[in-house]
C-alpha cells in the first residue's frame, strides 16, 4: 500500500465500467434521458452505437442499474453467441424456465405468452457486433412479438459502418450515437471523477492548457483519457517517491503528460 | 514497473523531432530572405524594365508556401523526419482489439484488451450471473439512489454548488479550501473569504487557506485586518508564505 498523493487518482482511471462511477456530462445525460424514455416505448429496438471508448458499455450498465429497481432487466455483457444457448439463458433468467438443452424460438415465444409481466422485460446486450446475423434476426422477431424489449450496443469502427448494415436500417431501430467528449466535456469528466473521490489537490492541478493537451492527445475519447491519466499518475507516483523536488503542485507538467502520451502510444517518439 | 529514464529519453527524442520542422523552416526563411536581398541588390545595379522583374518577387513572398518549398529543396533525409512527426497520432490510434471486424463471431470477446495494466477484476462490475437475478440485492450508494439523473443540472458550467453542498455535509477542510480557492480565482472575494474562514475553523493549519483568507481581505479593502491575521498566523506557524505576503503588504503601504 503506498500513500502517495497520486496513487488514488491513478487507480480512478483504471478502465473499469461500474455504474457507480458514472459521471454526469450534459450531452451524455441528455442521451441517457432519451434512452430511458425510448425504453418505455413499445416495439422499438434501441441501438447505442459509437466508436470504441465512447461510453456505450457505461451507459448500458447505468441503465441496468437504474431500471432494475422497478422492472425486470437482464444484461448480457459478454455475448452468448450460440443461438440455442442464448434462448435457453434468456428463458431461464426471465421466465424462470430451467432447461439443460437448447430451446427453439417457437418454444421461447410460447413461454413468453405464458408468463405475464406488467411491463415487458428489458434485455440489454453489450457488444452486439459479435452476434450472428441469424441470431440478430431472431432477436428482432422476439421484439416484434413484444415478448422482450432489447437495447443493444455496437462498435462503430472507422472502416466499416455497421449502421449501414441492413439489420439496423429497418424502422424498428431507434439509434443513439455516442461520441467523443469535447474539450469542455473532458474537463468536466476529469474534474468530476477526481472530486467524487475527494482528490481535490490533484483536481486543482489541471489547468486549461493541460486539459487542451490531454484533449488533443486523446481526441476526447474516454478510454484513451483513462489510459493517459493512469499512466500520468503512475509517473507522478514514481517522481513523488524518487525525486519529489521535481514535482510542482500548482499545475501538471506538459512534459509528464507527453511522456504519458508516449508510454500509452498516443504520441510517437 | 515503468522505466522512467528510458521514457525520459524517448521524450527528449520526441521533442527534438518536433523541433526539426521549425529549424528547417527558419533556415528556409533565412535562405529565402538572403536570395531575396541578393536579387533586389542585383536589380539595383542593372536598371531593368520594371514589370518583368516583379514577377519572381511575387512568387517568393507568400509566407506559408515558403517553408514548404524550402523543405522540398532540402535533401531527402531531413525531409522525411518532419513528415513522420506530422502524423503520429493517426498511426498510433486503432489497436487491433478495436478494429476487429464486425459480425465475425469471436469465441470470447475481450473488449478491454487494451487496458494498460493488469487489473484485478473490479469488485463491483456486474457479472452476468449476478446481475441476472431480479432478487439480487443491489447495494446502492445513497448518492446515486437519491439523485437519479437530472438533465437540468448544469454540469457544463462547473457546478461549485454541488461541492458547496457536500462541504456543508461533510465539513472536509480540503473541500473548503478547494471552494475558497475556486471563488478567489473567480474574483468572488467575499465568498472566498467566507469559505477560507470556515476552513480555518475546521483546520487551522492549512497555510493556503490562511493566505486566501488574507488575500481576500486585501481585495475587499481590509488590508489592516489582513495584516493582523497574517501576524497571528505567523506567530503560530512560522509560515514563509504568510511572511512574504505580509512583507509585500507592508511594502505597498510604504509606497
Ligand atoms: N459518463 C461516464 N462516466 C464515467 N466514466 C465513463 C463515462 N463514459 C465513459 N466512461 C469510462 O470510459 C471508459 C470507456 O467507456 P466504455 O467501456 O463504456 O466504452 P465503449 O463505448 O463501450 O467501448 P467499446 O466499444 O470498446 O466497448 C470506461 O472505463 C468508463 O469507465
Ligand atoms: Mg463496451
Amino acid at each position: 500500500m503506498d500513500h502517495s498523493l497520486f496513487s488514488k487518482p491513478r487507480d480512478l482511471f483504471l478502465d473499469i465500467v461500474n455504474p457507480r462511477d458514472y459521471v454526469q456530462i450534459d450531452s451524455v445525460s441528455h442521451m441517457y434521458q432519451n434512452l430511458k424514455a425510448s425504453v418505455q416505448k413499445p416495439l422499438k429496438m434501441i441501438l447505442l452505437y459509437g466508436k470504441p471508448g465512447t461510453g456505450k458499455s457505461m451507459l448500458l450498465h447505468k441503465l441496468h442499474h437504474d431500471l432494475s429497481k422497478h422492472q425486470k432487466v437482464f444484461m448480457i455483457d459478454i455475448p452468448i453467441i450460440d443461438e440455442g444457448d442464448f434462448l435457453r439463458v434468456l428463458a431461464q433468467k426471465i421466465y424462470g424456465y430451467v432447461n439443460r438443452e437448447a430451446i427453439t424460438l417457437t418454444d421461447f415465444l410460447e413461454l413468453s405468452t405464458a408468463v405475464n409481466y406488467p411491463q415487458s422485460p428489458i434485455v440489454l446486450l453489450d457488444e452486439a457486433q459479435l452476434y450472428s446475423a441469424l441470431l440478430m434476426e431472431k432477436i428482432r422477431l422476439i421484439s416484434d412479438a413484444r415478448a422482450l424489449k432489447f437495447v443493444i450496443t455496437l462498435h462503430k469502427t472507422e472502416d466499416e459502418d455497421i449502421i449501414a448494415k441492413e439489420h439496423f436500417q429497418t424502422r424498428i431501430w431507434e439509434s443513439i450515437e455516442l461520441q467523443n467528449a469535447s474539450c469542455e466535456e473532458l474537463k468536466i469528466y476529469i474534474q468530476k471523477k477526481l472530486l467524487k473521490a475527494n482528490c481535490f489537490d490533484v483536481a486543482n492541478m489541471f489547468n486549461e492548457k493541460n486539459i487542451k493537451l490531454i484533449s488533443k492527445l486523446t481526441k476526447g475519447n474516454y478510454r484513451e483519457t483513462n489510459k493517459l491519466l493512469f499512466s500520468l499518475f503512475s509517473l507522478y507516483t514514481w517522481y513523488e517517491k524518487n525525486t519529489p523536488s521535481k514535482i510542482k503542485y500548482n499545475a501538471l507538467k506538459p512534459k509528464y503528460i507527453e511522456m504519458a502520451g508516449i508510454q500509452t502510444g498516443l504520441l510517437r517518439d | 514497473m515503468i522505466d522512467i529514464h528510458l521514457l525520459e529519453r524517448r521524450w527528449i527524442k520526441y521533442k527534438i523531432k518536433r523541433l526539426i520542422p521549425y529549424v528547417v523552416a527558419i533556415l528556409g526563411i533565412g535562405a529565402g530572405l538572403i536570395t531575396l536581398l541578393y536579387s533586389v541588390n542585383q536589380n539595383d545595379v542593372t536598371p531593368p524594365p520594371p514589370i518583368k522583374q516583379e514577377i519572381p518577387l511575387v512568387k517568393i513572398t507568400p509566407k506559408p508556401d515558403i517553408a514548404e518549398e524550402v523543405i522540398a529543396i532540402v535533401p531527402p533525409p531531413t525531409l522525411q523526419q518532419p513528415r513522420a512527426v506530422a502524423a503520429p497520432i493517426a498511426v498510433a490510434r486503432p489497436t487491433p482489439a478495436e478494429t476487429s471486424v464486425a459480425w465475425k463471431p469471436k469465441a470470447l470477446p475481450s473488449p478491454k484488451e487494451n487496458i494498460p495494466v493488469p487489473l484485478s477484476i473490479p469488485k463491483n462490475t456486474p457479472l452476468v450471473a449476478v446481475s441476472a437475478t431480479f432478487s439480487t440485492p443491489v447495494v446502492v450508494p445513497p448518492n446515486s439512489q437519491n439523485k437519479p439523473i437530472s438533465i437540468k443540472q448544469n454540469s457544463t458550467t462547473f457546478d461549485i454548488h454541488e461541492i458547496e453542498d457536500r462541504f456543508k455535509n461533510n465539513s472536509n477542510p480540503h473541500l473548503g479550501l478547494y471552494i475558497a480557492r475556486y471563488h478567489y480565482d473567480n474574483g468572488n472575494y467575499s465568498e472566498a473569504y467566507n469559505y477560507a474562514l470556515k476552513t480555518n475553523a475546521i483546520n487551522n493549519t492549512l497555510e493556503e487557506s490562511w493566505l486566501i483568507f488574507a488575500k481576500s481581505l486585501v481585495k475587499l479593502g481590509r488590508t489592516e485586518q489582513a495584516k493582523k491575521t497574517l501576524q497571528l498566523y505567523i506567530s503560530q506557524s512560522n509560515s514563509e508564505g504568510a511572511k512574504s505576503l505580509l512583507n509585500n503588504l507592508t511594502k505597498e503601504d510604504e509606497k
